[in-house]
């Protein structure tokens, strides 16, 4: 059962991402990478780290997809849409793809894979809680200054001093 | 109840994979034909009788006794309706994207509680997930609004993802001070921690004991206020339907969309609009919880319980549901700049202040 | 500060006094009249369908020449001795055979201005004012007693009158011109 769903995760991904690569209109590149992100998010439920799959949608698919959605409807003008993204240098490209995933192969194959029950997980959610405010809350809190000052600074930008 | 259903029909047909994908399939449609088609044909009648009595008005009374019948006459003509897609749209888009906002609300009820017994799914991420999924509307809005090809359905999509990203940061701020007071992400236990009778609702100060409940209950209701304000416009709802304000944008990111592709729009409205309500409902007054007990318990009679805890969701959602057409009738719509003013410069400091003081209530 | 929380103050009470009128409106009855079967009654004088009482029209044609749109269409033909019309019910003696009375509704402007004139009060305002038809023809309203059959007949009884009474006339060999013209001017209407 889970190995369906998994698969249909996996295609959605993988041929969203395709369509991303490939498309030639950039609203259809964006609109594919919702599907993507959507995919991955939905591989993340089924492994159980529910926490991580909805902050997946959250972000990418309510945050950074819609941002870049405004970007591209805003900045190309509405009644003549001129935006193409088209393909070149393939043959870098290729090469360099073809070591990197080379690279990814091996370790896929190197590493050494443990094992257990395809259980459903229990919840993610209190130990990221716990951890976010032990072990690593230095980092939690100075991220929270770090989103406070990019949030000052866009909004001192966006500002028109007169 | 899902491992129930299986082993059942794991015991019916004797495959472990058919048992399984049939329950999921069944689960999963179970909230749209249990509650979400009779409530939209409901609640659409009830939009236009409520429109009609607030305005002195008999309303639709031709179909049916009292026209009852309005409803299923209106999607008999969708039915029938030409599918018109304009020349220049750009037509696999269009066609996608009543689906995504259709699918973007129905997921939401995906980890609404509808009684203890009925609910999708009790991830302990419960609220988390709806607040995410909703994103997927205002995804499927913006395509759909740009995928018309007309420049009032843009700028309808624009203003409705403006509006819907904007107001959900106060309806997030809310949530988190009622995660706070609770501790748990999941609408199913926020609603059993309400249980027994409604002085232990939320907006009475939960389940808090002594002074501090007395202390919590202003800033309940503040927090109920913002809450119900901002969700109202994460749904586009009048007075924050500048999306769709049909006096100056003809009718915002549907305005070519037809027949069936219009009926999914609107039911995805309608749907949206009992899902915010569900969620105040449980956050704020208890979810499914009687207010003053079961009659099943008195009875003893265990198997009445989900029923009317069932009855009782209905009856909270669909209140609030009745506010929601009650405010349509009394507020006239609000300016773009006065829409963000509400937001940034109102409800969101009060929602601060609001999540601060809770916090240091809970610390007591 | 002051100012953001009487906003705030405001902007809440307001919506509660907008909410708390809405909610009466809710339940005061409507003020909506279902039409076809209930209807508000008409005012005394008001002016709607016209009707003629044809067994009190005497054929003056006076409503025709007041009507200010040409809407009344009258043809009379003269009654012949020892046909008795009968009298009108305000007791005046009735001369012509009424064969054409016909009402153009459709081109009436309900000025009322025909009723005035009428010496026997036969044509007046209805209150009726649903008669809407499908097609042009059928609001041209015939109020003439007479069938075509009868209407012919009398013109034919007294063109034969006329003949015979011209016959006896050419006997005593002195035409009368006058009564020649008053039965051109008739055929030619």
């Amino acid at each position: 059962m889970f190995d369906i769903i998994f698969y249909l995760f996996a295609f959605i991904t993988i041929g969203s991402a395709l369509i991303v690569v490939t498309a030639r209109n950039i609203i259809y590149s964006a609109f594919s990478l919702m599907l993507t992100l959507f995919g991955v998010s939905g591989i993340y439920a089924l492994l159980g780290a529910d926490f991580l799959a909805v902050v997946q949608i959250m972000v990418y698919v309510g945050g950074i997809l819609v941002l870049i959605l405004f970007g591209v409807m805003l900045t190309n003008k509405i009644t003549n849409v001129e935006i193409k993204s088209g393909n070149r240098n393939i043959a870098v490209s290729l090469i360099s793809v073809s070591v990197l995933s080379a690279i990814l192969f091996s370790v896929l194959l190197g590493t050494n894979w443990k094992e257990t029950n395809s259980q459903i997980p229990e919840t993610t959610l209190f130990g990221i809680g716990e951890l976010l405010i032990t072990k690593y809350v230095l980092v939690f809190e100075l991220l929270g200054i770090l989103l406070l000052i990019a949030l000052i600074g866009a909004a001192t930008i966006a500002r028109k001093e007169e | 109840m899902y491992e129930y259903l299986v082993n059942i029909l794991f015991s019916v047909t004797g495959n472990q994979f058919l048992a399984q994908a049939s329950v999921m399939i069944l689960i999963a449609a179970l909230p749209l034909f249990v509650v979400i088609l009779p409530y939209a044909l409901a609640a659409v009648l009830a939009e236009r009788k409520v429109s009609a009595f607030m305005q002195d008005r008999i309303g639709p009374n031709r179909t049916g006794y009292r026209g009852l019948f309005q409803t299923l006459a209106d999607i008999l003509k969708l039915i029938q309706k030409e599918d018109i897609i304009n020349s220049e749209a750009d037509k696999k888009l269009f066609n996608i994207s009543p689906l995504l906002v259709f699918a973007g609300s129905y997921a939401a009820f995906a980890a609404i509680p509808f009684s203890g017994m009925f609910i999708g799914t009790n991830a302990e991420v419960g609220i988390f997930f709806i607040l995410a999924i909703s994103s997927l509307v205002v995804a499927g809005i913006l395509m759909g609004g740009w995928a018309s090809n007309n420049k009032y359905s843009l700028l309808g999509a624009m203003r409705s993802a403006a509006q819907i990203i904007s107001y959900e940061i106060p309806t997030a701020l809310v949530i988190l001070s009622i995660v706070m007071l609770t501790g748990t992400l999941s609408l199913n236990t926020i609603s059993e921690l309400q249980t027994a009778y409604f002085w232990n609702w939320n907006i009475f100060g939960g389940a808090a004991e002594g002074f501090k409940q007395f202390i919590l209950i202003p800033f309940m209701i503040a927090g109920f206020i913002i809450l119900y304000i901002s969700t109202l416009a994460e749904v586009n709802r009048v007075p924050f339907d500048i999306p769709e304000a049909e006096s100056e944008l003809v009718s915002g990111f549907h305005t070519e969309y037809s027949g069936m592709k219009f009926a999914m729009f609107f039911l995805a409205e309608y749907a949206n609009m009992f899902a915010v309500s569900a969620i105040i409902a449980t956050v704020f007054f208890g979810g499914y919880q009687s207010p003053f007990g079961y009659l099943g318990n008195t009875l003893n009679f265990p198997l009445l319980i989900p029923f009317e805890q069932f009855f009782w969701f209905m009856i909270k959602g669909l209140f609030f549901v009745f506010v929601q057409m009650w405010l349509r009738w009394t507020l006239p719509r609000l300016r773009v700049d006065q829409l963000m003013t509400v937001c940034w410069k109102y409800l969101i400091p009060y929602a601060f202040i609001n999540l601060i003081i809770i916090g240091i209530i809970s610390l007591l | 500060m002051k100012q953001y929380l009487k906003n705030t103050w405001e902007g809440l009470y307001t919506v509660i006094v907008g909410m708390k009128i809405t909610f009466k409106h809710l339940f005061t009855p409507s003020v909506t009249i279902q039409y076809p079967e209930v209807k508000i009654p008409l005012p005394e004088r008001s002016r709607n369908r016209l009707y003629v009482n044809i067994d009190d029209c005497i054929g003056c044609d006076q409503c025709a020449r007041a009507c200010p749109v040409g809407c009344i269409e009258i043809e009379t033909v003269k009654s012949v001795p020892g046909e008795d019309l009968g009298k009108t019910s305000n007791d005046k003696k009735k001369a012509l055979w009424v064969t054409k009375f016909d009402i153009d509704i459709a081109k009436c402007c309900f000025c009322s201005l025909c009723v005035y004139p009428c010496p026997t009060e036969c044509i007046k305002m209805t209150d009726i004012y649903e008669y809407s038809e499908f097609e042009r023809n059928n609001l041209v309203y015939s109020f003439s007693a007479l069938t075509k059959e009868e209407a012919g007949e009398k013109k034919l009884n007294l063109e034969k009158f006329n003949a015979e009474k011209e016959a006896a006339k050419m006997k005593q060999a002195a035409p009368e011109p006058e009564k020649k013209q008053d039965k051109n001017e008739k055929e030619s209407e």
